[in-house]
């Protein structure tokens, strides 16, 4: 049974919380739950008729459309890359940040500056860049020292993907490398101090102190970086409005806008939003059950 | 008394306050030209009928589509609006927007406002017997060429141009200069996401269609989309490499004249932008339009489709607002000759076809020949998925090194599933 005092306390927590619960409640619940009735309709966006009740009948539509596999496939295809090279590339570069003594901040500020940007404004630069007779092809040549050769940033296939991967890349890395480098801050410098006098290299430091009490940055990463991975779009539609072939990079969400604003089908695109945001939900859930079997502590 | 007399003038009041509501909203795409134009009808139209305020808001061409479609959803579209036609399509199938009112459009009925209009040209917003629009402008595509290259290459264009996709192909070759792979002049490059525009009429030459008649079945004649899907692979990067999509629009290019692009497909209204964008270009009279190209082998001598911006009426506006909007509509569509001097925009009215200022203007002849030989674009729900389609079929020969044949097939049974939505 509470005593008194803590059930004061609950009632003063939930005044607290009870902001938040209606924000949420209004700009995140109430839209899914709509979001998921919504998809258990054929709903034609402009057709003044009443939506046709038809159960589960746009999931069973996109699981048989070859369109909406295909969408799945350049969602895991850039996820993948961008996702492990935000994580390792993320991770290296707070090392080598952290481990200087002089321009740290310069650093943090030069690589984080891209993030304030938006992804419109980045992927615009970026479209400049890899125009055909833009910087890219020009760096591209002389460092491979070959002349003239158009390497198709927007044309092939996968070169447009692995644009994508790098514009998205250059974008979030100093998001990503300053939340490892306050993750590096975090570990008192006593258990680094206790490895040296104990005998260990810098290598052996990383992977039996930094690397493990470091764990719950990297979880947190995991997740953030997934889901803006999963939920780009900025970049893909800039690409596909500038003549990049829509195939390789038409992502789940580009997908989720057409199928609404261009056909209208405000239903089918429900099912797809509940379909990515269950597939996030799951995502997210087993990272943090994975990283759940090894808490740490720094006690 | 006075008590009275307060009481008076507060109804008095009052009833000036409701009587100057009728707040109209129009909603158009941007143009720099064409809205130095319509505001100033918009004042005109103001100071006539105190009692209605006009608001005009412009969009990006792209954007327009889903500003509108997002408020029309949400029950707030503008009282006015305009789009292409083939956006606009869906709304009048769905009873979205109102059929005309001719007594406010100043007509006496709707069988006067059809005489008005050059044949045809109304048919686009014409549906179950009801007129739901009338046009801002008509617009077909020919070819615009900067002839200070040409003649730089000998190529004597006033006499002998380019008639065929043949004869362009060669002629662009010719104009095209690369830096190894890369292109850095093209010659000629089509206008690439309007597929609807450029890309089936090209298969209509060559005797295939996108729909049957009914609307029920779609790629017609097969062997004619993998013939024109083959020179479409021959234009690009893995062909003779003359253009591509992935290039900047050559339209953006070519008023610069900045030695990127010299032959573009693009409407009148072009010559009054090189004239505001770049006059001394316009001045030098080192430029010409011809007509749009066939095929050497073309079974139908049609030219690029043809598409139109229509004035609509929001049809869950008010009554009221709904007669105001298209007396609004009238009072600026009554100025049809500056809106085609002044923006190089064409209402297809009878009587600006036969005025002197029509006849005179430089190529409309070109564009008008053109226009008798055109269609419509295609008017189908479907419109834009089909040409989205259209897009991974032609943008797979060209980029992605599918075949001509493989990309029909997939093409057929992709639009095929399309049409079953409908």
């Amino acid at each position: 049974m509470k005593s008194g005092i803590e059930k004061k306390k609950a009632r003063w927590g939930w005044f607290f919380v009870l902001p938040a619960i209606i924000y949420f409640s209004i700009f995140s619940f109430f839209p899914i739950i709509n979001a998921f009735r919504t998809s258990l309709y054929r709903w034609n966006l402009l057709s003044l008729n009443p939506p046709r009740f038809v159960w589960f009948e746009n999931y069973i539509r996109l699981f048989q459309s070859e369109a909406f596999w295909n969408s799945v496939k350049a969602t895991a295809i850039f996820t993948v890359g961008t996702f492990s090279s935000l994580l390792i590339g993320g991770l290296a570069l707070s090392i080598l940040i952290f481990s200087r003594k002089r321009f740290r901040t310069f650093f943090q500020m030069a690589l984080y500056s891209p993030a304030v940007l938006s992804t419109v404004v980045a992927a615009t630069i970026w479209l400049l860049i890899l125009d055909p007779r833009g910087l890219g092809n020009s760096v591209l040549n002389a460092v491979l020292g070959t002349s003239g050769k158009d390497y198709q940033w927007f044309a092939n296939p996968d070169m447009s993907r692995i644009s994508t991967i790098i514009i998205y890349f250059w974008k979030y890395i100093g998001h990503f490398t300053i939340l490892f480098i306050a993750g590096l801050s975090s570990i008192p410098y006593t258990i680094h101090e206790a490895a040296i006098i104990d005998g260990a290299g810098p290598w052996k430091k990383y992977w039996r102190i930094t690397f493990p009490l470091l764990k719950p940055t990297v979880v947190l990463v995991c997740v953030l970086s997934l889901i803006q991975c999963m939920k780009s779009f900025s970049t893909q539609y800039l690409f596909v409005q500038s003549g990049a072939p829509r195939a390789p990079i038409d992502v789940l969400t580009l997908s989720i806008y057409d199928t609404a604003i261009r056909d209208h089908q405000i239903g089918r695109a429900s099912a797809m939003s509940i379909i990515l945001f269950l597939t996030l939900i799951l995502f997210s859930w087993a990272q943090l059950r994975l990283s759940r079997s090894e808490e740490v502590s720094f006690q | 008394m006075k008590l009275k007399g307060m009481f008076l003038v507060g109804i008095l009041l009052i009833c000036a306050v409701f009587a100057a509501t009728i707040e109209l909203t129009v909603w158009t795409h941007e143009d720099p030209n064409r809205t130095l134009l319509e505001e100033r009808y918009i004042e005109e139209f103001q100071k006539l009928y105190p009692e209605v305020s006009v608001k005009r808001v412009t969009y990006p061409s792209a954007k327009i589509k889903e500003t509108v479609l997002t408020a029309f959803s949400a029950g707030k579209g503008p009282d006015i609006f305009n789009m292409e036609v083939q956006d606009e399509y869906p709304y009048i199938v769905n009873r979205r927007v109102a059929p005309v009112n001719p007594a406010a459009l100043g007509y006496k009925n709707v069988e006067e406002i059809y005489a008005a209009y050059l044949e045809g040209t109304l048919d686009p917003v014409s549906y179950q017997g009801k007129l739901y629009g009338v046009p801002l402008e008509i617009t077909n595509w020919c070819i615009f060429v900067n002839t200070r290259y040409t003649k730089a290459l000998g190529l004597d264009f006033e006499n002998n141009y380019p008639k065929t996709w043949e004869e362009l192909m060669e002629v662009s070759d010719k104009l095209t200069l690369r830096n190894g792979e890369i292109i850095t002049r093209r010659g000629f490059d089509f206008r690439y996401p309007y597929y609807l525009t450029i890309f089936t009429p090209m298969v209509e030459q060559m005797g295939g269609y996108l729909l049957n008649k009914e609307g029920t079945e779609a790629i017609i004649n097969p062997q004619a989309w993998v013939e024109v899907l083959t020179f479409m692979k021959e234009w690009g990067p893995s062909g003779r490499n003359l253009g591509s999509p992935t290039y900047t629009a050559a339209r953006k290019n070519w008023n610069k004249d900045d030695g990127s692009i010299v032959m573009i497909e693009s409407g009148l209204y072009q010559i009054l932008r090189l004239k505001a964008e770049n006059p001394e270009l316009y001045e030098s009279k080192e430029w010409m339009v011809i007509p749009w190209p066939v095929f050497e082998n073309a079974v139908n001598h049609v030219k690029g489709n043809y598409y139109g911006h229509y004035y609509v009426v929001n049809a869950q506006s008010s009554p009221e607002k709904q007669e105001w909007a298209w007396k609004l509509i009238a009072y600026m569509l009554k100025h049809t000759g500056e809106y085609f001097e002044e923006v190089g925009l064409i209402q297809p009215t009878y009587e600006l076809m036969e005025s002197e200022v029509f006849k005179n203007f430089p190529y409309a002849n070109v564009f008008m020949e053109d226009m008798s030989q055109a269609g419509c674009v295609l008017l189908h729900q479907a419109g834009p998925r089909l040409e989205q389609l259209i897009r991974e079929a032609v943008e797979s020969v060209m980029l992605s090194g599918v075949t001509p044949e493989n990309a029909v097939k997939t093409l057929k049974a992709k639009a095929t599933e399309v049409l079953e939505d409908y």
